[in-house]
């Protein structure tokens, strides 16, 4: 048994965990939502074991690096980060129902992982540069981040469709089972501040290591920028609700916005900038 | 005079506010992605060829192609700054008097108007009904503290006080980053050098195109290695370096990419490498004298030709010379007469264009070498900067996870009589509402049963 295949299990044990959310909040169906919870779980497991088993395969290989150094191992560890997270989120508050997006959003990074040509799953040697230990500092401080950012926004987007049914305390359908608007509220600012803790570890951590490979802790590259750009959302958001008491449909928006900026750190900057900036090294 | 007045009002007010704040933080986010979509520091005339003359002229003018080095970028920041410094000194003394100010008065009244607010009536008297509170109160949240002048029992308990003086700590940390920034851009500098294996130096190359840094030692290359792995991708980049202070060798060290070497300040750090000439070993023919002498030309160095006046050199090196492979310039130095030069072409030996005046030049061997290059950078700012990062990380911590809890508690004989005794609670937080409403109703459900005894 090796990584890949405890990987594809983990990437289609994810869309189950999805399907199984979704269905128990469409069918407004406890016990599903609980074997969502426990697919959830165990997948969990069967990933961590993945993960645990490609950093040793690494090491067999020669080049003995953690799985954290390419997307396809970033996209692992995204998927992982964000199932940990939010498991850790519905034991505190025992609302099952947030489960729907936060396991949609592990299956689709690890469906982008697994499926997309883009994306090379072999294990690779670590260039020169990423030869570091900030390199698991710092991967692990950002997917921390980005990961409880996209709970938030999954959240979010069940609080404006709440809100959209209008002030209704109990609104029947396939929202039936929704916690209080204030709660979900509350859950969204709660991922915001650890999100946000962890994504000024993320870019302090990237700034000291940048600061010890290249004697530069800012030097203003697309993806520095970005990330700065995320937090600087993140912080009007937060000044906002704390100063000027924004709660409920404006913070929510912010934060899907905020989780958009972060998919253009983690994506678009690979994708869209780089063709733009490629002339200039040429 | 009064009009001046009211604008400078009007100026501290506009900037104390925090709707500017937020206003500074998404109008940074926004020139900052206008400063990612177009390469950074390209020249005028880069973009000519991309955007055509007019538009070229606004990106420059605007800055575009340099945001973050251009005055209006650094303008928002400094009004960032202003606007932290001035919320500051407009709240800090607001919060430090919150702080101090102690509660004097309480009165039902008062207390029904929380949002976090119970009622319990328990059938002991007044005095076991306080000595009950105190001890549960002090034991399940903090220390109740009575308050003296007024017949019915008042007491408050606090928690995490400190808490509401955090956020202040992050603002702080925020002016010491950029105050270290600062620092290094006044104090610093950022260049680079290119030394070949063997050679010393002590210039630096700014890359803000100043003139160059001379440092007061020298860094000498000792040796350039680069390895790769089985699959042709770059495993490792090194260079043995050797620091000399006034002629003696002080520092030996290797370097490489992320772990560089600092000598006085000076940090040099693995960057770049490239491959250079060393030597050239050529069969040189006097055609005149019917002589032929081989002899090694080190780069750039001047040789002279056995047995005449003349002296030879070798300027430059190309890999691929018009599509004719390998070159060498070669340069014949003639006493009385002006240089002459010409490529010879290292791949076709029998070239008839390989001469110079009379000599018919061969080159036999091409022996190359590495050179590596440097980033070198002097950052006296940068312990600010990290100060900066660890104050602003406890910042955030202890701001967003502690919350400044209070609890108001009165208590008197009930109106009814009957020697029974009525306790009012009311609690606040200043954040996570919801939590401490748990706590809340989970406290006073413990008060409620532990004073109305089965």
């Amino acid at each position: 048994m090796d990584s890949s295949f405890l990987l594809s299990i983990t990437t289609f044990a994810y869309l189950l965990c999805t399907l199984l959310y979704l269905s128990g909040v469409v069918f407004l169906y406890q016990p599903l939502l609980i074997s969502g919870s426990v697919v959830g779980a165990l997948t969990l497991v069967v990933q961590t074991a993945g993960l645990l088993l490609r950093w040793r395969e690494s090491y067999q290989l020669g080049y003995g690096h953690a799985p954290l150094s390419n997307l396809y191992e970033s996209l692992v560890f995204a998927a992982w980060a964000i199932i940990l997270i939010y498991l850790i989120l519905e034991l505190r508050t025992r609302q099952r129902v947030l489960g729907v997006f936060p396991a949609l959003f592990a299956f689709l990074a690890m469906a982008y992982a697994s499926f997309s040509t883009q994306v090379d799953s072999k294990i690779q040697p670590l260039v020169p540069a990423l030869k570091s230990n900030w390199l698991i500092a710092h991967v692990v401080t950002c997917f921390l981040g980005y990961a409880a950012f996209a709970i938030s926004c999954g959240i979010s987007i069940l609080y404006l469709l709440r809100k959209a049914q209008g002030g209704n305390p109990h609104p029947r359908g396939i929202l039936g089972l929704l916690p209080e608007a204030r709660q979900l509220d509350q859950f969204n600012y709660q991922m915001i501040v650890f999100g946000f803790l962890w994504l000024s570890l993320g870019i302090i951590t990237g700034s000291i290591w940048a600061n010890s490979a290249w004697g530069t802790y800012w030097s203003w590259d697309p993806k520095e920028t970005w990330s700065l750009i995320t937090w600087l959302v993140y912080a009007a958001l937060l000044h906002s609700r704390t100063m000027q008491g924004w709660r409920g449909s404006r913070v929510a928006w912010l934060s899907v916005i905020g989780f958009s900026c972060v998919l253009f750190t983690y994506f678009g900057v690979n994708f869209l900038l780089s063709g733009l900036h490629s002339y200039a090294t040429k | 005079m009064q009009q001046k007045k009211g604008f400078l009002d009007l100026l501290t007010q506009n900037l104390s506010s925090m709707r500017l704040t937020v206003l500074l933080f998404l109008t940074l986010a926004v020139c900052s992605i206008m400063g990612t979509l177009l390469p950074q520091g390209t020249s005028l005339e880069e973009l000519q060829g991309h955007y055509g003359p007019s538009l070229s002229w606004w990106i420059d003018t605007v800055g575009l192609n340099d945001l973050y080095r251009t005055g209006w970028f650094r303008t928002l920041l400094l009004l960032l700054c202003l606007n932290l410094i001035i919320c500051t000194t407009q709240r800090l003394p607001k919060t430090l008097k919150l702080l101090q100010h102690r509660d004097e008065q309480i009165s039902p009244e008062k207390l029904e108007k929380f949002n976090c607010h119970t009622e319990i009536t328990t059938p002991r008297p007044l005095d076991a009904a306080r000595t009950q509170l105190t001890e549960v109160i002090s034991e399940a949240f903090a220390p109740l503290q009575p308050l003296q002048g007024s017949d019915a029992f008042c007491a408050v308990a606090e928690r995490g006080r400190w808490s509401r003086l955090m956020v202040y700590i992050i603002h702080f940390s925020v002016l010491v980053i950029l105050l270290g920034a600062l620092l290094g851009s006044l104090f610093g500098f950022k260049g680079f050098m290119n030394l070949s294996e063997g050679e010393a130096s002590d210039e630096v190359l700014l890359t803000m195109g100043k003139d160059p840094v001379m440092l007061p030692f020298q860094v000498r290359c000792d040796d350039f290695n680069v390895s790769f792995y089985d699959n042709g991708a770059p495993k490792e980049y090194r260079s043995d370096l050797t620091i000399l202070d006034k002629g003696q060798e002080v520092l030996k060290q290797s370097i490489r990419v992320n772990d560089p070497l600092s000598y006085q300040g000076v940090t040099f750090y693995q960057a770049s490498y490239g491959s250079m000439l060393k030597q050239v070993e050529i069969e040189i023919q006097d055609r005149d004298a019917g002589t032929a002498y081989k002899l090694t030309l080190p780069y750039r160095e001047v040789v002279s030709i056995p047995g005449t006046h003349d002296e030879i050199e070798v300027m430059q090196y190309q890999e691929n010379f018009s599509n004719f492979g390998q070159a060498a310039a070669i340069v014949l130095l003639r006493e009385g007469e002006q240089p002459s030069g010409s490529w010879i072409l290292v791949d076709m030996p029998e070239f008839h264009g390989n001469r110079i005046q009379n000599y018919r030049i061969k080159v036999l061997n091409i022996e190359k070498g590495h050179y590596t290059g440097l980033q070198v950078k002097r950052d006296p700012g940068v312990w600010f900067v990290y100060i900066g990062f660890i104050v602003m990380l406890m910042g955030i911590g202890m701001t967003f996870y502690t919350s400044h809890r209070k609890l108001w508690v009165w208590a008197s004989p009930s109106k009814s009589g009957k020697n029974t005794t009525t306790v009012l609670i009311a609690g606040k937080t200043n954040k996570n509402s919801l939590a401490f409403e748990q706590e809340f109703n989970h406290l006073c459900a413990r008060l409620q049963s532990d004073l109305n005894p089965k």
